[in-house]
């Protein structure tokens, strides 16, 4: 007998959306998330505000929240990790455990959705001459966005407000040094919003962007960039930075203006890695669980990125958001409306053919 | 107040950020070790196992290497016995002090690192072939290998690769040896004489009879030891985070001595290699205004230690144009080895053989409270007994006398 359920692993924002979905579609979600709240990695890294729109990033994630804890159709586990599975589509069993205590239990699905999302680059593995772990004035979008949230954007050496901030972009990612040929998709738009943020907070600070190239798509363009510019006088600087020192009380950045055809070196208080997206622990260790097959960064891999990006190598299990790759939140939304239509009819056409 | 006030106010060696790096093995390139061993399976070569006891220290990626403490084969360098012999003599006396057994071998070549870097003549399997001669020749005398040269030890691990993953140069390589009359070894692991130097660092402040702490010294890492095949190279977290290699660097904090850092760490010595052949002033200005200059400036050093025969070279004899161009330089160079031995008490004329620097390194001799000139008088005196025929060379005894 074929399962109605619909097992979502991870509890992100495609995960919530996924889960309300499929509650909404009238069959049953149960959500595993081994974190021990739900909101993914836009609370757990304390995102300030949305790329787009400029939304409380917090506010959002408690909307989309509420979707979920309040439907009678979903059920949310947190602190619950999967661990094993076994069976087909229509007729998974999935042993999932309670992280701490040891318990651990079975669950049927019907269909499963894997949105375990990413994780940040760690900008300690390959590009130590950035000096993240050595110098406390270099800092992630992730910290920025955490100083941002709380109205508190200083140099974390000495609590002082910064007079000069850089972004460095592409820090992790369209790196085939590193083996992360991919563009991480979001990080130019991050980058350029945290760079309004930060001339809204600290007004006096001069704020400069250095990059390959600007991929700003969409609206990102109008709502973004240009204000970025025009409004805010933020300095976009085409050139790749090579390495950071301290010298003195300040950051010494070094690298090629590309457009001047000649080396740089510039003084900073604070210095932002836009560091991009890689599969998490999470996505990593779901693929093995589940036999999904990953694409050579790790992802997990779908048949077509553009006209099936929603289905994976084992039938009956379906992917939404980072999990498959790099995604803005626009991409994740929309897979994961995607994937719990797919679920749910699945596992309607299976429980038809089964009755 | 620290005493870099004034130059750069902090210590980069012992201030670390609050954050802590988490090395993980899934990132690293893969690990040869592997398919070292499962050639040896096929019977394709004999890897020659690290003697015990051996240290295991911690490379980029938090894999461990074995570092072999005695039984080591000391393959030296054509420029460190050409410029700087007290180079190789310090690692020797080392050995000696520590009571390690080693072999100063006679059959060893050059490694053709020269052709290989200089764009001249030669090919993938005649590289490898000379490599792996050295590693026969080792193997033949049951000693391990331990390479003196940074360059030697990059070249090396490039031919590994090269030697694993490509069956054809592979081949080749043993149909040479075959001719030559010996097997196709592959070591264990490739260890530079720094590792080495790494591992036995607290034995060695165990033994140090003179005070360093007044002493400040900046590093220069070889670019050859750190920066090709990345992975192999050794790092500590409580060396600069463990974002940076900790060889050398660990060291003179074992020593008690002071790490400062300058802006130009990650910087070429200015050998470079082509440089050196080709446009050696470009190589001299290099040294000068990017290294040596900066460290003065930013960290006015004692003195400047590092681990590679190119390095030490260049910086150290490169100063004479610095001066007379009037630049800010006059840094005394040497290696981690020299330092350690005099650390240790070693003479610095017979076993450190200082008198081959060009910088002038008499008044960082005065802060370690060594009495150089008395020391001079000494090696003046053993120069008398081999001109009088005396005595044909000097010998150990006469080091330690």
């Amino acid at each position: 007998m074929a399962s109605d359920t619909v097992l979502i692993i991870g509890g992100g924002p495609a995960g919530l959306e996924a889960a309300r979905l499929v509650g909404d579609l009238g069959a049953k979600a149960v959500v595993i998330e081994k974190r021990d709240h739900l909101g993914g990695t836009p609370i757990a890294e304390n995102y300030a505000a949305l790329t787009h729109g400029f939304r409380d990033a917090e506010e959002a994630m408690d909307e989309m929240m509420r979707g979920v804890t309040h439907h009678p159709n979903v059920e949310a586990r947190l602190g619950w990790e999967v661990a094993a599975s076994e069976g087909n589509a229509g007729d998974f069993k999935v042993t999932v455990a309670k992280s701490g205590n040891g318990a651990s239990e079975v669950l049927n699905a019907g269909a499963v959705i894997i949105a375990t999302g990413f994780q940040h680059f760690d900008p300690g593995r390959e590009t130590q001459m950035y000096g993240y772990y050595e110098y406390d004035d270099v800092i992630t979008l992730a910290d920025a966005e955490h100083m941002l949230k709380h109205h508190k954007f200083v140099k974390p050496s000495n609590g002082q407000a910064p007079e000069r901030v850089c972004f460095i972009q592409c820090v992790g990612s369209r790196d085939r040094q590193i083996g992360n040929e991919y563009c991480s998709k979001v990080c130019c738009g991050i980058s350029s919003k945290q760079a309004i943020e930060i001339r809204q907070q600290v007004p006096g600070a001069k704020v400069f962007i250095f990059y390959i190239d600007m991929r700003m798509y969409g609206y990102w363009e109008n709502e973004i960039y240009w204000p970025a510019q025009e409004k805010y006088h933020v300095q976009y600087v085409k050139g790749i930075i090579t390495e950071i020192i301290r010298k003195g009380d300040r950051l010494l950045v070094r690298g090629e203006d590309t457009t001047m055809g000649r080396p740089m070196e510039v003084p900073m208080d604070i210095v932002v890695l836009a560091v991009g997206m890689e599969p998490s622990r999470g996505t990593k260790d779901v693929a093995q669980i589940f036999g999904l097959k990953q694409n050579k960064y790790k992802f997990i891999e779908v048949p077509h990125d553009a006209l099936d990006p929603t289905a994976t190598s084992v039938p009956g299990i379906f992917v939404a958001g980072a999990a498959a790759g790099p995604k803005d939140l626009d991409d994740s939304i929309g897979m994961a409306g995607a994937a719990a239509a797919k679920a749910v009819a699945l596992v309607r056409r299976l429980a038809k053919v089964t009755a | 107040m620290t005493a870099t006030t004034g130059f750069i106010p902090y210590d980069a060696v012992n201030t670390k950020s609050s954050r802590k790096f988490e090395r993980a093995a899934e990132y690293a390139p893969e690990d040869f070790h592997k398919h070292v061993f499962e050639l040896e399976a096929e019977g394709e070569w004999i890897v020659q196992r690290v003697p015990e006891p051996y240290v295991e220290v911690m490379t980029k990626y938090g894999r461990t290497k074995k570092i072999p403490l005695e039984l080591t084969w000391h393959h030296k360098s054509c420029g460190q016995c050409g410029h700087i012999p007290g180079y190789s003599t310090a690692i020797f006396w080392l050995n000696r002090k520590l009571n390690f057994k080693y072999i100063d071998p006679t059959d060893q070549t050059s490694c053709t690192a020269w052709n290989y870097y200089a764009s001249a003549t030669s090919n993938a399997a005649a590289q490898a072939g000379v490599a792996m001669r050295n590693f026969a020749a080792a193997y033949e005398t049951g000693y391990y290998p331990l390479i003196h040269c940074g360059t030697s030890y990059g070249h090396y691990k490039e031919v590994r690769e090269e030697m694993v993953h490509h069956p054809e140069i592979r081949h080749q390589v043993r149909d040479v040896m075959k001719k030559l009359g010996k097997p196709l070894v592959m070591p264990e692991e490739i260890v530079h004489y720094s590792e080495w130097i790494h591992a036995v660092r607290d034995r060695i402040a165990a033994l140090q009879t003179r005070d360093f702490s007044s002493i400040a010294v900046t590093v220069h890492p070889a670019c050859h030891y750190y920066k090709l095949v990345q992975e192999d190279a050794i790092y500590d977290p409580d060396i600069y985070g463990g974002q940076r290699t900790a060889t050398v660097s660990a060291l003179i904090v074992a020593l008690g001595a002071e790490v400062r850092d300058y802006s130009t760490w990650f910087d070429c010595c200015g050998f470079g290699f082509r440089h050196i052949l080709v446009q050696r002033d470009f190589t001299r200005s290099f040294a000068t205004r990017r290294k040596i200059e900066v460290m003065k400036e930013e960290a006015n050093p004692d003195v400047v230690i590092t681990h590679d025969t190119g390095c030490v070279t260049t910086l150290d004899k490169s100063q004479f144009v610095g001066q007379a161009h009037g630049l800010n330089v006059g840094v005394p160079v040497m290696s981690d080895a020299q330092f350690a031995a005099l650390a240790m008490g070693a003479h610095p004329y017979r076993v450190c053989q200082l008198h081959w620097h060009s910088t002038d390194y008499k008044p960082l001799l005065e802060k370690m409270n060594i009495d150089h000139e008395k020391a001079w008088a000494e090696f003046q005196e053993d120069l008398k007994k081999l001109k009088s025929g005396e005595k044909e060379y000097l010998t150990w005894e006469d080091v330690d006398a």
